[in-house]
């Protein structure tokens, strides 16, 4: 199956010492202007005029990073908590089938004027805070979430409360559970294909919002969050994101999906041809639980495989094995397939559900504070789910 | 200003017969020997290697069957059609009706795209689709890529960045390809805002139109480059000026059951009608969009008078000849087909760009600056050439 992936080894050389030879300077003077040379991989932030800087200036400029890593987090969660017990009052459940089944026991649930948007500033500021990383030094910021507070997408808002002052590019990216990996794949292509310096990749989900509270076959399952890794530019020897594997397949689309509904309240004239347009809103989460275990516990093992051989890794390199945290039962399934201890696996989904794009960065942020995950670790993260979409990558902590 | 853009000059050229570049940089064959022979094992699929460059080399553009004039408006609310074509210059906009749905236009625009571009739907390993409003919560690129065919899982993702979310998406591009070793990647942009305009509103319901235009995006190399620069920004204290919050509708818990037991009162989300401050909307996009376009200029080292054609967001009309007049750009080079469409949001400038590449307008080998800007707020501008 093609598919796309990254072949990057923390082994490979750096790139960008220039290398001597009589027949670069016959080049050179013979084919192109030395300050041109030179302006063609180097990018830049805040050069006003760039034809106008001198070649040393230029010099001096960031050149294109050929590698990022990974140099904090943080997450966030809403103050309310909702136990098993809470559940079973207004829906037929209780604490043992959600327990046994899922391994949650709580969730947390946004509530009154509490904002997705409040619970992302907070992650991203612990995250930056780590990080030793000003704000105003924050040149991208991606949001992967499929609940923004605003249909034009919450990244701006984001920026603006977090004080971002050089008015970095801030935008969603709706990949549902799979986002926050597809959001740290895409940040390292930005830092290496474009030339970005600090990128915040923030997974923040407000499910709570889209979920039947009476259909007790979701409503059990979901948790609100938020959390924040910065990804930085960097050099070749200090490359973090080792090799990715990621897919979609529309196909499973059904198995998992809020699609739009027309509301039939903002009716229309009543004319044979709908004008004007009915108002729109979406429908509460539909899911067919075992078919999408079944898609997880195939596809993901299968994923981690491919992203460790374009990482040139194989499984006894990996620390830590940190899954999109929908379900204990998958855990558990995708480390026995990849034989990996169940000491050597993340959870935290017993205490927030599954949080959607919120999952990997705040069972990371957790790991990471508690000490579990150290520096220099790596970690085969995976994200899955509506799309149905899946990624992998594997990563260092820095 | 800090901003992240890239120089990248279109003059610059690879010598193929060393594995030296002159800048003394590895080169990409040097550099793909490298990425080749390190750390990838026997049994690996063929590993994925840098691209230097990326080029347009496909477009495509699909709007819903009905048409709605100006007097089909003035029937709804209080408006007419001497108003708003004074105003906007907006004549005539489409609008999905019955069984349509923003999907399908998507896939419409993008198999044109791909037929365009001689690129097989197999072949397209990423699928980046631009909306603030697909059909589906979760996102709307899953079913884009299922429709078209995509027989290799290529992963399928959104984007949402209102009217700026095409030339995000480009950008976007460039940066998979580049930085990650894609080949062959659509980018959609797909919109259709009429679903949430208020439609007792004439100062927002006379503006938007439903369409879906898309662009292929390839690998190539540096010599081919056809993207030469870019500059990109987001004020997010401007989201007061253009904006559909959400909006939280009290749920039906099961009968007998009340909120008191789960400590809250569950609700269902919805996002408001569009609301939007025409007026600061205007003077943020001509105060910041003859700016970007003057700085991805820079970094690619074109003067304007280089450059072959304007392509701007399709707002309204007296923005397309405002930003053109600050620019002191020729007219006759400024593309514009908002008469006929409306703000179609991240449809707008692959609609144009469709419509004119067919017509004969734009040629091969032409050159284009191109700015987005919108909710946010956010804007941006590229300079690209096509084909």
């Amino acid at each position: 199956m093609a598919n796309a992936s990254w072949v990057f080894t923390p082994t490979v050389p750096h790139f960008n010492k220039p290398m001597i030879s009589p027949l670069i300077s016959t080049f050179r003077s013979r084919v192109y202007p030395h300050d041109r040379i030179l302006k063609r991989v180097l990018c830049s932030s805040a050069v006003h005029g760039a034809d106008k800087v001198s070649v040393s200036e230029l010099k001096a400029s960031r050149v294109v990073g050929k590698g990022c890593k990974l140099v904090g987090c943080g997450s966030a969660v809403p103050k309310l908590e909702v136990s098993n017990d809470d559940l079973s009052k207004i829906v037929d459940t209780s604490d043992e089938w959600i327990s046994v089944r899922t391994g949650i026991r709580n969730r947390r649930v946004i509530t009154g004027k509490d904002k997705m948007t409040g619970l992302a500033v907070e992650a991203a500021q612990k995250a930056l805070e780590m990080a030793e990383v000003d704000a105003d030094d924050v040149d991208l910021l991606l949001l992967c979430t499929s609940t923004p507070d605003d249909l034009f997408g919450s990244a701006p808002q984001i920026q603006a409360a977090l004080g971002c002052k050089g008015n970095p590019l801030a935008f969603d990216i709706t990949a549902a559970c799979s986002g926050f990996v597809l959001g740290l794949v895409s940040a390292s292509c930005y830092i290496r294909g474009g030339g970005f310096k600090n990128v915040l990749v923030i997974g923040a989900d407000a499910l709570s919002r889209y979920v039947d509270w009476t259909d007790r076959g979701t409503c059990i399952l979901f948790g609100d969050a938020a959390g924040a890794v910065l990804v930085q530019a960097c050099e070749s020897e200090d490359d973090g994101v080792f090799g990715f594997d990621l897919h979609s397949d529309g196909e499973g689309y059904r198995h998992l999906h809020t699609g739009i509904k027309a509301n039939e309240e903002f009716g229309t004239n009543g004319s044979v041809v709908d004008f004007p347009p009915k108002r729109s809103s979406y429908s509460s989460i539909q899911m067919n639980g075992k078919e999408v275990f079944r898609f997880a516990c195939r596809v993901v093992p299968q994923s981690i495989e491919i992203a460790l051989e374009n990482a040139g890794l194989t499984r006894s390199s990996i620390d830590w094995l940190l899954l999109h945290q929908a379900n204990q039962r998958i855990l558990d399934a995708v480390a026995t397939r990849l034989e990996i201890p169940a000491d050597r696996v993340i959870s935290n989904l017993a205490n927030y559900g599954n949080t959607s794009a919120a999952s990997i960065p705040l069972a990371l942020d957790e790991a990471v504070r508690s000490g579990k995950v150290k520096p220099g670790q790596t970690i085969a993260t995976s994200g899955f789910g509506a799309g149905l979409t899946w990624g992998s990558a594997i990563i260092r902590w820095n | 200003m800090a901003y992240a853009s890239v120089i990248l000059t279109p003059t610059f050229k690879l010598s193929s017969s060393t594995g030296i570049n002159p800048s003394g940089l590895c080169s990409p064959k040097f550099a793909t020997e490298r990425v080749r022979c390190s750390g990838t094992s026997p049994k690996s699929a063929a590993p994925r290697l840098v691209s230097k460059g990326c080029k347009l080399v496909g477009c495509g553009s699909a709007v819903p069957k009905q048409k709605f004039s100006n007097d089909d408006l003035a029937k709804i609310v209080d408006t007419n059609d001497e108003w708003i074509s004074s105003r906007t210059g907006i004549l005539n906009r489409h609008i999905l009706t019955g069984t349509e749905n923003l999907t399908s236009l998507a896939v419409e625009a993008a198999q044109k795209a791909l037929e365009m571009a001689e690129v097989n739907a197999d072949d397209v390993d990423l699928i980046l689709f631009c909306s603030s409003t697909p059909d589906e919560l979760f996102g709307g690129a899953p079913e884009v890529q299922k429709t078209l065919g995509c027989k290799r899982n290529p992963p399928a993702f959104d984007i949402r960045a209102a009217c700026s979310g095409f030339l995000l998406g480009l950008v976007s591009a460039s940066c998979h390809i580049r930085g990650g070793g894609f080949k062959n990647v659509l980018v959609i942009g797909a919109d259709c805002v009429t679903r949430y305009l208020d439609w007792t509103d004439k100062k927002t319901c006379v503006l938007f139109g439903d369409a879906a235009g898309a662009v292929l995006l390839q690998a190539c190399d540096s010599e081919e480059d056809g993207l030469y620069g870019f500059d990109l920004h987001t004020d997010g204290f401007g989201n007061k000026h253009l904006n559909a919050g959400m909006k939280h509708i009290e749920t039906n818990l099961a009968s007998g059951c009340d909120g008191d037991s789960l400590g809250f009162s569950p609700t269902h989300a919805s996002f408001s009608y569009i609301q939007m401050n025409g007026q600061e909307v205007f003077r943020f996009v001509v105060k910041v969009v003859p700016e970007s376009i003057k700085a991805s200029l820079a970094k690619a080292s074109f003067r304007l008078s280089d450059i072959d054609w304007l392509l701007v967001h399709q707002a309204n009309q007296r923005i397309i000849d405002h930003l053109a007049t600050k620019l002191e750009f020729p007219m006759d080079r400024v593309i514009s087909n908002v008469k006929n469409y409306g703000n179609t949001s991240a449809a707008s400038i692959p609609l144009a760009l469709d419509e004119a590449v067919r017509s004969g307008k734009v040629k091969e080998g032409q050159t284009i600056v191109t700015a987005g800007f919108g909710a946010g707020l956010s804007w941006g501008s590229a300079v690209v050439r096509w084909g």
